[in-house]
């Protein structure tokens, strides 16, 4: 095949693309040990060889060269998606299950890596959700609450065997500031009585706003290295605070203030790590924006009015599919064109 | 102000570069540009010999006005055509001996031969004075102007090719705006940018040349930012007021055309319209140079202003080359790092093409010879639809989608999306994260989109002629059944006739007299007569004999065409089978009707 231009490349790369996202979730690793433990690390290494087995099968079926596709990175973004998702301290099973169902069905059926027209992680969370509410529901009490520090051992232990010697499993697990808020509204209590509680600390839920803060700081530097595009975390966080704003004006018994829904959650963690994922969400600028603010006002209102706790995960889902439909409408007016 | 902050931001972040211009997307490639500008023009190589095509422009070829053995002198003309189709003539570049005119490769991707007029040069130099035989006057209506331009045989010397003259309008007062192009935008190449720093003079008043013949008020000569030497040197070369130099932001690919009328005239010329329907003509400082250079001295287009560098060289620079230097002898003097056992690129890096064999010649076109050692080649990943290269388009494409309709074939599709609004200037290939050759699959799928509109053009002729073909035969069976029924009326009345001479003869009729008789028998006759006649006098058949001529005269010229096909094998067996070749065919054709009509209305 001749050899045409252009002949020089700006040298990005995938592989690159997908190191940068590694690097700037680093920081809410470290946040995150600092509050719930160990767990993470176990749940992450879990899903790195869940990952590397179950990626090493589905390119040998599928007949194509291990070594290229399983080094660029994308899978290890979809491990961290879930890692970061489900309790930390949950049963080995949870991830791995989670983990070959993102990348089997969610990836390898469809052709790999560039075919998939569903977010792999979101997939594989929803599928875990949908399958095993209870587990998922479980979450740690951070250290400084439970007064339980866990060593790396009995973290291991926990996951893999479900209990630790003298130490009693409910001391550990909680609910989290959600999942609290939307009980509570069953039974009675008022958001801001929700807000006394210990899992909050200044009406801010304790330990998830500096994950999510740690999440913006790596966040930020993807924009400036241009690794995802401003559209996502813009039009995401601001229609999200805007409808908590204007729901709390109107009803701050019923409605949470814009801060606790902006830092409880995995939110800042789906603003510009999950849902800035190219190859499932649009690809015109416009589109982008449009995809962005769909996924807000849903998050929104599966949070308020949802069986579900939080919504990111179907939400994401549910605009990946309307994903042709937006670039068809907002393709860019071409030079030259009246439109 | 705007401009100013958006600089002062992009010293960190420097993709805020792109607000800086008024068109969208854009990249900033490394310029490598002080590999070669830093030195002055290098005299002109004598090489022993040169190649020069008779094809070195847009449209048809010339043909040789010389033979083997015929002693030429610099400046003379060695090769036209009558044609009136778009064609550009070729002078001599200096003095020798015709020692061949045959078949070479011409620096072309898919290694295309084409005849070539081979000079053996005798270094004497001798030269024809005002070869042109231009007046003494400048010219100061558009047709003159277009004369000389032809007859110097200048085309656009930015890359194009396209013969000057004919972008030039007839009618006065038509241009309200030339752009002179000199931003030079494509990485490596910095011939413009030499040209403007050392014949900043004769380009001015080769653009006031062409503003005075077509009474046209504004010439504003557009200059990238990163050459201040070539605007500080082209800001004191102008000499009145019609005249703006204009610096503009490093930002390729700036010098499309398009792009730079949109920068500096902040319009967009409507898809499918040309910049003259809009009052623009854009042309090239080494053309506007050529200009002067023809127009005041007399002189032929022979030489120009090459870039010979890369990272593969040690000394890279400018010379002025005469047209038909052969590309190694050039490359040798510019001392390559390693042997040349690599191609070399004609024109930069972003839109140049890698020629087949290091020996072809320049023409008129080759602004950059390019000698990058060569890379090792990144593997392609999967599209992941990250929209770098959406944002990269400065035609505001979908260059994502259009690669995917390519790939699956799906043509009407990326007819759809605009496919052949695609400037191909490689902005997206370049900046995609997964490796993908875009422009690569754009090219394919503009031939196989022109391929196959041929290819239906010519089903739906060959349908028309067999209808018409048809028809014809219809006709003919139609005129056959007329005459011949015709014929049997005939016979009929006569034997009607003879019964009734008989009945006459034998009733008991009173009989007629002598002078009765000789009546009825004239009237009969022209009965008869009148029954014959309007077959024979009936244009229809008429027709079929005329239809034969033209038929034969058709069949004779399709055969003479055929044996110039076979004596031409070379080119036209190419042309047929590369849909590279035939684009260009086709594009030229195109041209060339064109061209007909404005040399019609101009003669
Ligand atoms: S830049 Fe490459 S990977 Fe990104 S959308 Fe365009 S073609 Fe796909
Ligand atoms: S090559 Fe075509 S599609 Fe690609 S950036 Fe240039 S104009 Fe756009």
């Amino acid at each position: 095949m001749i050899n045409t231009s252009p002949f020089i490349h700006d040298n990005n790369s995938v592989q690159k693309l997908m190191f940068k996202v590694q690097l700037a979730l680093l920081p809410a690793l470290i946040v995150h040990v600092y509050f719930f433990g160990y767990g993470i690390v176990i749940q992450w290494l879990l899903g790195l060889i869940t990952f590397l087995i179950v990626e090493s099968i589905m390119l040998k079926l599928r007949n194509r060269p291990v070594l290229p596709f399983i080094s660029d990175l994308t899978a290890v973004i979809t491990i961290s998606g879930i890692a970061f998702c489900i309790p930390p301290n949950s049963s080995w099973w949870l991830i791995v299950t989670a983990v070959s169902f993102a990348l089997i069905f969610g990836k390898h059926l469809y052709g790999g890596m560039g075919y998939n027209p569903f977010n792999p992680a979101m997939l594989g969370y929803a599928f875990i959700l949908i399958s095993f509410p209870v587990e998922i529901t479980q979450w740690s009490l951070p250290i400084a609450i439970s007064g339980q520090e866990l060593t790396f051992i009995n973290t291991l232990q926990l996951i893999f065997t479900g209990n630790i010697p003298n130490i009693n499993i409910d001391q550990i697990t909680g609910a989290t500031p959600l999942n609290s808020m939307k009980t509570g509204l069953t039974t009675g209590t008022t958001i801001l009585q929700t807000l006394n509680l210990p899992i909050f600390d200044n009406n801010l839920p304790y330990a998830w706003t500096q994950i999510n803060i740690a999440f913006i700081l790596g966040g930020l530097w993807l924009l400036f290295t241009r690794a995802i595009n401003w559209q996502y975390p813009i039009g995401f966080l601001g229609t999200i605070a805007l409808l908590a704003t204007i729901f709390h004006y109107i009803d701050p018994h019923t409605y949470a203030p814009a801060s606790v829904h902006l830092f409880s959650g995995g939110i800042m963690l789906a603003a510009f790590f999950i849902i800035t994922d190219p190859v499932t969400s649009s690809t015109t600028p416009k589109g982008k924006l449009v995809f962005a603010i769909g996924i807000g006002c849903l998050v929104y209102i599966i949070r308020n009015w949802g069986a579900f706790p939080d919504g990111i995960s179907f939400a994401v889902l549910l605009l990946n599919m309307c994903v042709p439909f937006i670039d068809q409408y907002t393709a860019p007016r071409v030079v030259g064109y009246k439109k | 102000m705007l401009d100013w902050i958006l600089k002062l931001i992009s010293l960190i972040y420097p993709m805020a570069k792109r607000g800086l211009k008024k068109f969208n997307g854009g990249i900033f490639p490394k310029s490598h540009k002080d590999l070669s500008n830093h030195h002055p023009i290098v005299k002109t190589i004598m090489p022993k010999e040169l190649a020069l095509p008779l094809k070195q422009h847009i449209g048809i070829a010339v043909e040789p006005l010389v033979v083997v053995g015929e002693k030429v002198l610099k400046n003379q003309l060695i090769a036209n055509t009558e044609d009136t189709s778009l064609h550009a003539p070729i002078h001599a570049p200096t003095s020798g001996t015709i020692s061949a005119i045959e078949q070479r490769q011409l620096p072309h991707s898919s290694g295309l031969t084409g005849l070539c007029i081979i000079i053996t040069t005798d270094g004497l130099e001798l030269e024809i004075e005002n070869a042109l035989k231009i007046p003494n006057k400048v010219p100061t209506e558009p047709n003159t102007l277009k004369n000389i331009i032809y007859k110097a045989g200048i085309v656009g010397m930015g890359g194009a090719g396209f013969p000057t003259f004919a972008k030039i309008p007839n009618e006065k007062n038509k241009v309200k705006t030339i752009i002179i192009n000199g931003a030079e935008c494509e990485p490596f190449i910095t011939c413009d940018d030499l040209i403007m720093q050392t014949y900043a003079k004769q380009i001015i008043s080769g653009a006031n040349i062409v503003a005075n013949a077509l009474g046209c008020n504004k010439i504003i000569c557009g200059i990238e930012d990163n050459k201040q030497q070539a605007i500080k040197k082209m800001r004191q070369a102008v000499n009145n007021e019609k005249i703006t130099i204009k610096s503009i932001p490093t930002i390729y690919p700036i010098g499309g055309e398009k792009q730079l009328i949109q920068e500096i005239l902040g319009i967009e010329i409507p898809a499918g319209s040309h910049a003259l329907n809009s009052g623009i003509l854009v042309m090239n400082v080494s053309t506007v140079r050529a200009i002067y250079q023809a127009v005041i001295e007399g002189k032929p287009l022979t030489s120009r202003i090459v870039t010979i560098s890369g990272t593969g060289l040690k000394k890279p620079y400018n010379t002025e080359a005469m047209l038909g230097t052969a590309f190694i002898d050039l490359i040798k003097f510019a001392k390559p790092k390693m042997k040349l056992n690599y191609r070399l690129i004609q024109g930069g890096p972003m839109m140049g093409f890698e020629v087949q064999t290091n020996q072809v010649p320049i023409t008129k076109t080759t602004n950059c010879i390019l000698a990058n050692t060569p890379q090792k080649k990144t593997a392609t990943m999967p599209c992941i639809r990250c929209g770098e290269c959406m944002d990269a388009c400065p035609i505001n494409l979908l260059p994502q989608q259009l690669y995917w309709y390519s790939k699956s074939q799906e043509f009407e599709k990326t007819e759809k999306l605009n496919l052949f609004d695609c400037i191909e200037c490689g902005c997206c290939s370049y900046v995609c994260p997964s490796n993908i050759p875009l422009v690569q699959y754009y090219r394919f799928a503009k031939a196989e989109v022109k391929k196959n509109k041929s290819e239906q053009k010519a089903t739906s002729l060959a349908k028309l002629r067999y209808e018409n073909k048809l028809a014809r035969q219809e006709k003919l069976k139609v005129e056959k059944a007329n005459r011949l029924k015709a014929k049997k009326e005939a016979i009929k009345q006569k034997s009607l006739a003879d019964k009734d001479k008989n009945i006459t003869a034998t009733s008991s009729t009173p009989p007629m007299s002598a002078r009765e008789k000789a009546l009825a028998a004239a009237k009969k006759r022209t009965q008869q007569a009148n029954q014959i006649t309007p077959d024979k006098a009936s244009p229809a058949k008429a027709t079929p004999t005329k239809a034969a001529t033209t038929a034969i005269a058709a069949a004779k010229k399709r055969a003479a065409l055929k044996k110039i096909k076979q004596q031409t094998p070379n080119k036209d067996t190419i042309e047929d089978s590369k849909p590279d070749n035939r684009k260009k065919a086709i594009e030229a054709e195109k041209k060339r009707a064109a061209l007909i009509k404005t040399k019609k209305s101009q003669e």
